[in-house]
């Protein structure tokens, strides 16, 4: 009797395994054919650059005998240019898919639906279509709602257990991510382990370098007590950190947020900025273009629930994203936080690259 | 009294009703922010203007001739980025080269506006607005998406912004401010007693009576560009060393910082009219009231923007207002005189006496 029980279960847990095995992440075919276009809200800038690389990494791997294009508007010119770019890219035939990140908040809808109209696969990456229509997905590049811990987290570490007070310098009042990326830190302060932590103020710098430098120096005489600037800003980080070493203020008041390792290198070895974070836009690229690859070939479909492997970066599965009403996304992650210890190797490409081959081989 | 005609102009009072303007905006900000009156708030509003003021002064030489340089944004951006490039490429650059590149990059793409817009007889407005956009288009693909950091730029650059000229007190003169404040008194010198500073003024208060009376326009002009996108030069130059990190967005939007602080200084916007010290003094117009909003307490971002451009009206208005007073008043001062000249004379006489 026990014996047989056992073996019921035996089967039972057999053939769940088979239905999941049947439900496993699907792995693209290298070698179709798919013209894809890379759009990202305007060219000149690393990050950009880098989800650049990255796509191209993937189009390696995969054959693609197909072409990649980077093609984007200048700063200035950012939405218009790519509802420019998307418009001329849905009447051309030799294009199947466009890979996208927005910056056009809903003004691209028009294109967009032309572009899907002429068949061709619309992801978004790094900033979503807000009304998650005319998308197929979302590559997230974080959890939006891990931001606010990230955050805190360095805030606690810099200033210590004992904590402080500290401001949020932000890029635009109405900067869709970082507004979501604030509303999680200050949910994440509400929690006990943060009760040492007091956010002061949250001040806009417009990613405008010499906005953002302004912006802290005033924090600065507008809070004497202030001991850290958290800017989750690329622009508003590298400005703030600056304005505290020109100032000789960098032994009071220290600089956190969301960094490139490159644009960081001086401050975080001189302690202006000793620690700040951010994830892999190379990363981002890739992860982008395989499930542009997918979608385009039809290997899957957008649906919850589907699940696809992006080559190195591993398993992904199509969810409900939480931060929009409609749509769909995938969620990359995760920060690498970056301190005195390895920010020189990230700060060199040629280093950093080799870290993620070297554990492989290894 | 009516014999200050003769030694002021309204033009110059206007000057003097900017430094009014900026001391009641100091009274107000004094009762509303805590501790405003103090050594720091001079520092940090010094600091913050220095670049627009040396942006303005080029701009200045430009209005004066009836054209303006809608580009020195992007000039600003290319020769930051320029001059950063070849510091880094180059550690034991010597400061003056270093900065003589910026200039110079500074100085090849003005004479590119000047000479389109003096024999291609195009409107300087769409010459220079065609330019921004190019001179900014050729960045973004001169830089390939690379950026210029503090690591890559030799220690005395990164340390600049904190050297000070003089101090007196706790006012520190930066060297930045220094350099500003140079630049617009050797062009106000060179406006008032070089022969080029009067024939900007003759071309712009009449271009074709200039022309008639033999002035050779066109080099003027581009003389004038060429200044101009040198000091845009400079500008850039002074950016690297405030900000460090340049990115192909350096400098986006700042040639419309320089023409309004030219305009509030009172250059006149169709040529002709307008001084070093008016633009300088509209740059700190501007400066200290931008400042000054970013430290005021329950102040939000939207209402600030909006109090900004309230207040560089207002500024403005009351000033066109008063000049206009000023005006009238002399000319009613001169009529006077002429109508009776007896009367007049005795009347001063009697005064002297």
């Amino acid at each position: 009797m026990k014996k047989s029980f056992l073996i019921l279960i035996i089967l039972t847990v057999m053939s769940l395994s088979l239905v999941s095995a049947q439900d496993e992440a699907v792995v693209a075919t290298p070698g179709e054919t798919v013209n894809m276009i890379l759009l990202p809200k305007f060219l000149g800038i690393a990050v950009f650059d880098q989800a650049h690389q990255g796509a191209e990494e993937a189009h390696a791997e995969l054959q693609n005998a197909g072409t990649l294009e980077f093609l984007g508007p200048t700063q200035e010119n950012s939405a218009a240019g790519q509802v420019e770019i998307v418009t001329t890219a849905a009447s051309r035939d030799d294009v199947d898919a466009i890979m996208i990140s927005n910056n056009a908040g809903d003004q691209l809808g028009p294109a967009l639906e032309a572009a899907k109209a002429a068949d061709q696969t619309v992801v978004t990456w790094d900033s979503p279509i807000p009304s998650g229509d005319s998308e197929d997905l979302f590559v997230a590049q974080v959890d939006f709602d891990q931001t606010g811990k990230v955050m805190a987290d360095m805030a606690l570490s810099i200033l210590g257990e004992d904590g402080g007070k500290f401001a949020v310098l932000s890029a635009s009042p109405d900067a869709a991510n970082q507004n979501a990326w604030i509303a999680s830190l200050q949910e994440t302060l509400e929690d006990e382990a943060y009760a040492s932590l007091e956010l002061l103020d949250i001040v806009y710098g417009d990613d405008v370098t010499e906005t953002s430098y302004d912006q802290a120096l005033a924090l600065v005489d507008k809070y004497p007590d202030m001991e850290l600037i958290m800017a989750p800003t690329t622009v508003g980080i590298a400005a703030a950190a600056k304005a505290m070493q020109d100032e000789g203020l960098c032994e009071t008041v220290k600089v956190s947020g969301l960094g490139l390792p490159a644009e960081m290198l001086d401050f975080t070895l001189n302690g202006c900025a000793p620690e700040f974070a951010l994830w892999s836009f190379v990363d981002l690229g890739y992860v982008t273009y395989y499930a542009t690859y997918l979608l385009a070939t039809g290997a899957i479909e957008a649906e919850e629930g589907v699940s696809f492997e992006a080559g190195r970066m591993g398993v992904y599965t199509i969810e409900k994203d939480p931060t929009r009403e409609v749509g769909l996304r995938i969620v990359m992650g995760p920060f690498s936080v970056y301190n005195i210890d390895n920010v020189e190797a990230a700060a060199n490409p040629g280093g950093a690259e080799m870290t993620p081959e070297a554990t492989e081989e290894g | 009294m009516y014999r200050i005609r003769h030694y002021i102009r309204p033009e110059q009072i206007r000057e003097f009703s900017l430094i009014f303007i900026i001391m009641l905006a100091v009274l107000f900000f004094g009762t509303q922010i805590d501790g405003y009156y103090s050594a720091r708030t001079f520092n940090r509003i010094a600091a913050s203007v220095a670049i627009i003021t040396v942006l303005a002064a080029g701009q200045t030489l430009v209005i004066l001739t009836r054209n303006i340089d809608l580009s020195i944004g992007s000039i600003v951006g290319f020769a930051s980025y320029f001059a950063g490039q070849q510091l880094s490429a180059n550690q034991d650059m010597h400061p003056l080269i270093a900065v003589g590149i910026a200039i110079g990059f500074g100085a090849l793409l003005g004479s590119v506006n000047g000479l389109l817009v003096v024999y291609g007889r195009v409107p300087s407005i769409i010459v220079t607005l065609g330019t921004l956009a190019i001179y900014r288009g050729v960045l973004v693909d001169y830089a390939q998406a690379k950026t210029i950091t503090t690591d890559m730029m030799p220690t005395w650059l990164v340390d600049l912004p904190r050297v000070n000229l003089f101090t007196v007190g706790e006012i520190e003169i930066r060297v930045m401010v220094g350099v500003a404040v140079l630049v617009v008194i050797a062009f106000q010198l060179c406006l008032t007693y070089l022969l080029l500073g009067r024939r900007l003024y003759a071309i712009g208060s009449n271009p074709d009576a200039a022309r008639v009376a033999g002035l050779p326009a066109r080099r003027i002009v581009l003389l004038a560009y060429i200044l101009c996108g040198a000091l845009a030069g400079l500008g850039g130059f002074m950016f690297l060393v405030r900000f460090g990190t340049i990115t192909v967005s350096a400098g986006v939007g700042l040639e419309l910082s320089a023409v309004a602080a030219a305009v509030v200084g009172g250059v006149n916007i169709f040529g002709g009219a307008g001084t070093m010290f008016g633009a300088l003094f509209g740059a700190v117009v501007i400066g200290t009231l931008e400042q000054s909003l970013l430290r005021m307490p329950n102040v939000s971002e939207f209402v600030r923007d909006a109090l900004l451009g309230l207040f560089i009206l207002l500024a403005v208005a009351s000033d066109a207002v008063i000049l206009q007073q000023l005006r009238s008043l002399w000319a009613r001062w001169a009529r006077e005189a002429r109508e009776t000249p007896a009367a007049h004379s005795e009347k001063e006489s009697g005064h002297a006496s």
